[in-house]
C-alpha cells in the first residue's frame, strides 16, 4: 500500500571508497558508486533511463556526465538538483517521483562530495559588498556556511527547553558506537560523552564533536518499480510514503519556527501517507549533518513530545546498538561520514534486506528516512517487501 | 540614540549593499532610526525586509521606527577565524535579537560590549546602538543594565 501512483522499490545500492585524506577525482568515485548500485540490483547502465543528483557545486559530476559513462541510451528525465533541496534525499525523492509518476521506468540516485567542496570552516575572503538577504548577515560575521546558525541553534535549543550539551552529545555517542561495527565509516573509534564535553569549539557554543565528518566518497541508489524489482537480483525494499517539507516562512534565520523549521511540516504529512506508523519502524536514519538536527527531527517524527528530546533520550542507549530505536547505525555523517542523505537511504535499505552484518537489526521490515533541515526537509518510509 | 564609531580605515569587514527594497533600513540606521516594513493592511511589522508581507501578501507598506529595545534570543561567539576581513575582530558576539514590538521579530547584530567573559544569557535585555562602517551604518546592540 503507497501513496505513489505506481509502487516504488529500491533495488540497488553503491558506495564508493570512503577516505579522509587525498584528492580523488569526482567521476572516477561516482563511477565506482553507481557501477556497484547497478551491480547490486544485476541491472547495467543501458537499464538506466532518469538520472537524479543533488549538487552542492562544480565538485560534483552532473546527471549527463554519469550518464555518458555508463552508455545511458536516452534520459527519460532528469535533474541537477539545489542545496535547497533536503539534502541528498532530495534526488532519491525526485526518482521516486518519476518512477510513480511514469516519467522514467529506472532511476539513477547519487551524490558525490569530497573534502574540499565539503569544508566549511576555512577561512573565506568574500567580497567586500554584499546583497540580498545575507546583506542583514555577513556584515555581522554570520559565517562558516551555517556553523554560525547551527551554534544559534543549538543555544536556543537549551535555552528554550532549560537542557545541558549532552542532550546534544547523546547523538555524537551514539554514532560511533554504530560504526564501530561499520568497515565502510571512517570515523570508527569510540567517544565518551567526556570526549564528546571536550571536544574543540568550532563556534561557541557548537562543537566539533556536534558537526559531520567531511570525506571523499559518493554513494547510489537504483530506484524503480515495484513489478520490475520482483524479477532483480536483491529482495525488494518498497516505497511505503515520502514527503518534502519546507514549513511557512521558509529560511534558515528568520523562520516562524526557528528550531525546527519544516521537520514537522514534513514528518505529519509522511505519516498520514504511510500505511505504518512510528510504533512500526524498527530502524531510523536521521540526518546528523549536526546533532541538533538530529534532535529535532526525533521529535518531529513523533518518538516524543516538542521539547522532549532530552527526557526520552535518558542515557543514550535506546538508540544504539540493541535499543529499542535504533538510529543511524552505519555512524550517520558525524561517523560513516558525510555522504548527504542518500546514505542513509541505502543504510536503510540495507537494513530492511538483513546485509548489515554485525550492525544489522534483527528482523527488520520497517524504516524511517528523515533528511535536511530547516526549511529542505525530506522523509521516506520504506518496508521490506 | 548612540552612535558608537568602531571601523577603521583597514576593516575589512564586508559591508551590507542596500537594493530598493532595503535602502530604507540602511537610511534610517544612518539617521539613527531603527525602522522596519509595517504591513498597511495586517499591521504586522516584518523584518528583513521583503517584496510583501509575509503573513498577508500585501505589498503596501509603511516604515515604523522601533524602540530598540528587545532580547537575546540567541547568541553565538565566535573566537576563530572564518573570513578574512573578521580576523581583526575576533573574538566577536553574534546574536539574535527579538525585539520588544512583536513576538518572532528578529534580527541579527553583534553584542558590540560583550566579550566572551561578559556573562550572557538568552532573554537578556538589549537595547540598539549604532555602528558606522565604510559609508554606511549598522544597526548593532549592546547589554541593557537592568536597574534595581
Ligand atoms: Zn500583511
Amino acid at each position: 500500500m503507497t501513496s505513489l501512483a505506481r509502487d516504488v522499490a529500491v533495488v540497488g545500492v553503491g558506495y564508493s571508497q570512503l577516505s579522509r585524506a587525498g584528492e580523488p577525482e569526482p567521476l572516477v568515485l561516482l563511477l565506482e558508486a553507481v557501477k556497484g548500485a547497478l551491480t547490486d540490483a544485476g541491472l547495467s547502465g543501458t537499464d538506466v533511463d532518469g538520472i537524479f543528483e543533488y549538487k552542492f557545486g562544480p565538485e560534483s559530476p552532473g546527471a549527463q556526465d554519469v550518464a555518458r559513462v555508463l552508455g545511458v541510451p536516452d534520459l527519460a528525465a532528469f535533474a541537477d538538483i539545489l542545496p535547497t533541496n533536503p539534502s541528498g534525499l532530495g534526488g532519491v525523492l525526485a526518482g521516486v517521483m518519476a518512477v510513480a509518476s511514469g516519467a522514467c521506468e529506472t532511476a539513477l540516485v547519487f551524490r558525490c562530495l569530497t573534502r574540499a567542496a565539503g569544508h566549511t570552516g576555512g577561512v573565506v575572503d568574500g567580497p567586500s559588498t554584499v546583497a540580498g538577504r545575507n546583506q542583514f548577515l555577513t556584515p555581522y560575521g554570520y559565517l562558516g556556511g551555517i556553523l554560525v546558525e547551527m551554534a544559534l541553534k543549538k543555544r536556543r535549543w537549551m535555552a528554550e527547553y532549560s537542557r545541558a550539551e549532552e542532550d546534544f552529545g547523546h547523538i555524537a555517542v551514539n554514532a560511533r558506537r554504530w560504526s564501530a561495527l561499520n568497515p565502510r565509516a571512517v570515523l570508527r573509534e569510540p567517544v565518551t560523552m567526556d570526549d564528546y564535553l571536550s571536544s574543540r569549539v568550532v563556534v561557541e557554543p557548537l562543537r566539533l564533536l556536534d558537526c559531520d565528518y567531511p570525506i571523499n566518497g559518493a554513494v547510489a541508489t537504483v530506484i524503480t518499480t515495484a513489478e520490475r524489482a520482483a524479477d532483480l537480483r536483491q529482495p525488494p525494499v518498497l516505497v511505503d510514503a515520502m514527503s518534502y517539507g519546507s514549513g511557512r516562512g521558509a529560511d534558515w534565520t528568520f523562520n516562524n519556527d526557528y528550531l525546527y523549521g519544516g521537520t514537522f511540516d514534513c514528518a505529519d504529512r509522511l505519516w498520514r501517507r504511510s500505511s505504518v506508523t512510528l510504533e512500526n519502524v524498527d530502524v531510523a536514519q536521521v540526518y546528523d549533518g549536526f546533532t541538533s538536527v538530529t534532535m529535532s527531527w526525533i521529535e518531529a517524527l513523533g518518538a516524543c513530545g516538542r521539547g522532549e528530546f532530552g527526557d526520552w533520550i535518558g542515557d543514550g542507549s535506546r538508540i544504539g546498538p540493541g535499543g529499542d530505536f535504533p538510529m543511524n547505525t552505519a555512524g550517520g555523517q558525524l561517523a560513516e561520514g558525510r555522504l548527504h542523505g542518500v546514505s542513509f537511504l541505502n543504510e536503510a535499505a540495507l537494513q530492511l534486506r538483513g546485509q548489515c552484518g554485525d550492525r544489522q537489526v534483527p528482523g527488520a521490515r520497517v524504516a524511517v528516512v528523515a533528511s535536511g533541515l530547516y526549511p529542505q526537509c525530506g522523509a521516506v518510509v520504506l518496508t521490506s517487501g | 540614540m548612540t552612535h558608537l564609531t568602531s571601523s577603521t580605515a583597514d576593516d575589512r569587514r564586508p559591508v551590507p549593499q542596500p537594493d530598493e527594497i532595503t535602502r530604507f533600513y540602511w537610511d534610517g540606521a544612518a539617521a539613527g532610526r531603527l525602522l522596519m516594513q509595517k504591513c498597511l493592511s495586517c499591521g504586522k511589522l516584518q523584518f528583513p525586509p521583503d517584496v510583501c508581507c509575509l503573513s498577508c501578501q500585501s505589498e503596501h507598506f509603511g516604515h515604523a521606527e522601533v524602540s530598540g529595545r528587545g532580547s537575546i534570543y540567541s547568541y553565538a561567539v565566535v573566537e576563530r577565524p572564518l573570513h578574512a576581513g573578521f580576523v581583526d575582530a575576533l573574538p566577536y558576539v553574534i546574536a539574535l535579537v527579538e525585539l520588544d514590538e512583536q513576538s518572532g521579530l528578529r534580527l541579527v547584530a553583534n553584542l558590540l560590549d560583550a566579550t566572551p567573559g561578559t556573562r550572557l544569557s538568552c532573554g537578556q535585555p538589549v537595547e540598539v546602538v549604532y555602528e558606522k562602517r565604510e559609508g554606511i551604518t549598522l544597526p548593532q546592540f549592546r547589554l541593557v543594565e537592568v536597574s534595581r
